[in-house]
């Protein structure tokens, strides 16, 4: 394992300016995470660590060492590929052993079998394993994908978006395995996702990307409560944070042209609160409802008590408790 | 309009509702119907390859000749395939095709999948090469028969001026086509520089079903160039490499008209492949009987080969 240093890359696909000037270190043993949109770059930017694309300008340091103009094989990485990648023709086990049988590694034949079985235990494949990896479902061989990673030492794992094609209780439980296993191994990961949930569970740090550019990196925590600008802090929280026109509140600060407001910043009752707002529909969730209310024509989505006993037509009152104020820009502005 | 336009429309759900189609064409049945329109196919194919397949396999046990028909045919048994089994001047014409076969195949294998491994690397101007190296399998067996018969003239040919000036020997020292060891090699080369480019184009089309992304996946795995192409390359074009060694195979074990025109089997016998020693029998020495039961034997040998061929390629494509 080893610390990754990437500065100032950029990277340009014809006029598509897939990443610009971005740093990022991951530490030794470190779990970051890239959080952002379809088309933010967070595929170029594994790749461009990976060696498989070359940036324009930039650096990428890997324990110290400049790999910036390096093959992908000089550079000691493990790949989970988006598309998951696997060799159609071999098995399971042989696609899972292919990177333990580089040559230059002799490693034995009962070690390879192994630490294969090892890991696909883990995966819940250990019956998969001599299958054709054409002969698996995507779930399955999204699975491989990270075995034929987990079996390999590296001095990084990249991982995009390994998690994307599995049911929601496989998910889940990928999840902590994979955060224990990181842990255990001490293993340095930087993982891309669009998943909020997977960022803010699994990663010590996260990094939001859009439009090429990271445009916030700290820990959940730190990116949850303290977004640098509406972009970011639209990335997490569940639902979306609402942003409403400052004009619609009294007291904002000057300068303030939108207020973001998450269901922790809203207090619903039943009057007397600052603003008046219609029940549009209410959403059950089991434990919690989602509550759509129409706030002078502007749509807001705020959790509720499922026992509050709200209904289509209600009329409600809010009260803004502490809320996210941002400038005309879309810069957060202090309260 | 409007009127109109519904009633069509009524006719239309009335002919899709009803169960069969035929009931409304003179109570014909869904099946008869279905005879009634492969008829004419089957009747075409009986006609034209089974009924002569069958009289072939009757004539190969007579002494039928073609140019004494009223001689009463007699009935002979396996005699013939008796005497072709034992003749050394067929074991000696299917040696010629056996070296012709092997040799050609291997060659055009090798020079087709090395061609298609470089133009699948994109060097610079690939397109104009694919186009160039495709043209001679776009011409004519006897035109490039006749082409070449030039291109191997001892005095005025390129390529004996070519090999000259790459040996030193003199240009009309040697006769690629009139030699009892040079004649063989002669119609490979010819064969080859005909037929590699379409090898190549099946390999071709092997490579390009690869993704990229394997290769990156192995790139990552810290596989060596050397090793992609053992355990990823070669395996995956496998199956494309097989087929067009199939074709090639087969195409080449009935190889007639371009041996006829280079060499018409000589010198001596040296060129004459299992087709030439056929059609000698057939239509100069006009042993119907006898050549129908050699062209049996051919048909059976290469039916047995394709299909032993085709189970080992199913089991590599289902690998
Ligand atoms: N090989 C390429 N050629 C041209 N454009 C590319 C190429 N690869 C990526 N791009 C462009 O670069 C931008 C970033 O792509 P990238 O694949 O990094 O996005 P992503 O964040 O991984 O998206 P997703 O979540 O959909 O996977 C996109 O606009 C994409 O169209
Ligand atoms: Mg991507």
């Amino acid at each position: 394992m080893a610390e990754v240093e990437i500065k100032a890359v950029s990277k340009a696909f014809g006029k598509t300016q897939a990443l610009s000037d971005l740093s990022l270190t991951i530490g030794d043993g470190e779990f970051v995470a890239l959080l952002g949109p379809t088309g933010a770059g967070k595929t170029t930017a594994l790749r461009l660590i990976a060696g498989l694309e070359q940036p324009d300008s930039g650096s990428i340091r890997i324990d110290g060492r400049d790999v910036t103009g390096d093959a992908p094989a000089d550079r000691d990485v493990a790949f989970v590929f988006q598309q998951y990648s696997l060799y159609p023709h071999l098995t399971v086990f042989e696609n899972m052993a292919f990177a333990l049988r580089a040559p230059t590694r002799r490693m034995p034949e009962a070690d390879i079998r192994a630490k294969v079985q090892e890991v696909a235990r883990l995966l819940h494949i250990e019956t998969k394993l001599d299958n054709k990896a054409t002969q698996l479902s995507g779930g399955q061989m999204q699975r491989v994908a990270i075995g034929r990673a987990l079996v390999r030492s590296p001095s990084i794992y990249l991982m995009d978006e390994p998690l994307s094609s599995l049911d929601a209780k496989l998910r889940g439980e990928l999840r902590l395995e994979l955060k224990r296993i990181q842990v255990d191994l001490g293993a340095t990961i930087l993982y891309v996702t669009h998943d909020q949930t997977e960022a803010m569970t699994m990663a010590s740090r996260i990094g939001v990307i859009e439009g090429g550019r990271l445009m916030q990196i700290g820990t959940p925590r730190e990116i949850y409560e303290n977004p640098i600008n509406a972009h970011v802090a639209a990335r997490l929280g569940q639902p979306t944070i609402n942003l409403l026109p400052a004009a619609l509140f009294a007291g904002a600060p000057v300068g303030v042209e939108t207020i973001g407001a998450r269901t922790e910043h809203l207090t619903i009752a039943r009057g007397g609160g600052d603003i008046s707002a219609t029940v549009k529909r209410v959403e059950h969730l089991g434990d919690q409802s989602h509550l759509h209310l129409d706030l002078a024509g502007r749509p807001v989505v705020t959790l509720a008590d499922p026992e509050a006993g709200f209904g289509a037509g209600d009329v409600v009152s809010l009260r803004l408790n502490r809320p996210l104020f941002f400038d005309a820009k879309g810069w957060r502005v202090a309260a | 309009m409007n009127e109109l336009s519904a009633s069509s429309r009524i006719t239309y759900r009335a002919v899709m509702v009803r169960p069969g189609v035929a009931r409304r064409i003179r109570g014909l049945s869904d099946r008869t119907l279905a005879w009634l329109f492969i008829t004419p196919t089957i009747v075409l194919l009986l006609a034209i390859n089974i009924f002569p397949l069958l009289w072939t396999i009757y004539l190969s046990f007579t002494n039928y000749r073609a140019n004494r028909a009223n001689v009463p045919t007699i009935w002979l048994g396996a005699d013939w395939y008796q005497s072709i089994l034992t003749d050394p001047d067929i074991w000696a014409a299917m040696q010629v095709t056996a070296h012709f076969v092997i040799w050609t195949v291997v060659i055009e294998t090798v020079l087709g999948f090395g061609l298609a491994y470089l133009i699948d690397k994109k060097f610079r101007g690939h397109g104009m090469w694919t186009t160039i190296i495709l043209l001679p399998m776009m011409l004519s067996p006897a035109v490039v028969g006749n082409f070449w018969t030039f291109l191997y003239q001892p005095q005025i040919g390129l390529f004996n001026y070519v090999v000259a000036f790459f040996t030193g020997r003199a240009a009309s020292s040697f006769q690629m086509l009139g030699d009892v060891t040079l004649s063989p090699w002669a119609i490979v080369i010819v064969d080859a520089w005909m037929w590699t480019p379409y090898v190549m184009l099946i390999c071709l089309a092997g490579l390009r079903s690869i993704p990229d992304y394997i290769y990156e996946a192995a790139e990552v795995d810290r596989a060596s160039k050397w090793r992609q192409f053992w355990s990823i390359t070669l395996p995956m074009a496998l199956p494309f490499i097989m087929l067009a060694v199939l074709f090639r195979g087969i195409e080449n074990f009935k190889m007639f008209d371009m041996v006829n025109l280079l060499t018409g089997g000589g010198p001596g016998s040296t060129t004459e492949v299992a087709s030439i020693t056929l059609k000698r029998a057939a239509f100069e020495s006009w042993r119907t009987g006898y050549s129908s039961a050699f062209a049996i034997i051919l048909f059976v040998t290469v039916f047995g080969l394709a299909n032993i061929y085709v189970k080992a390629l199913n089991k590599v494509k289902s690998r």
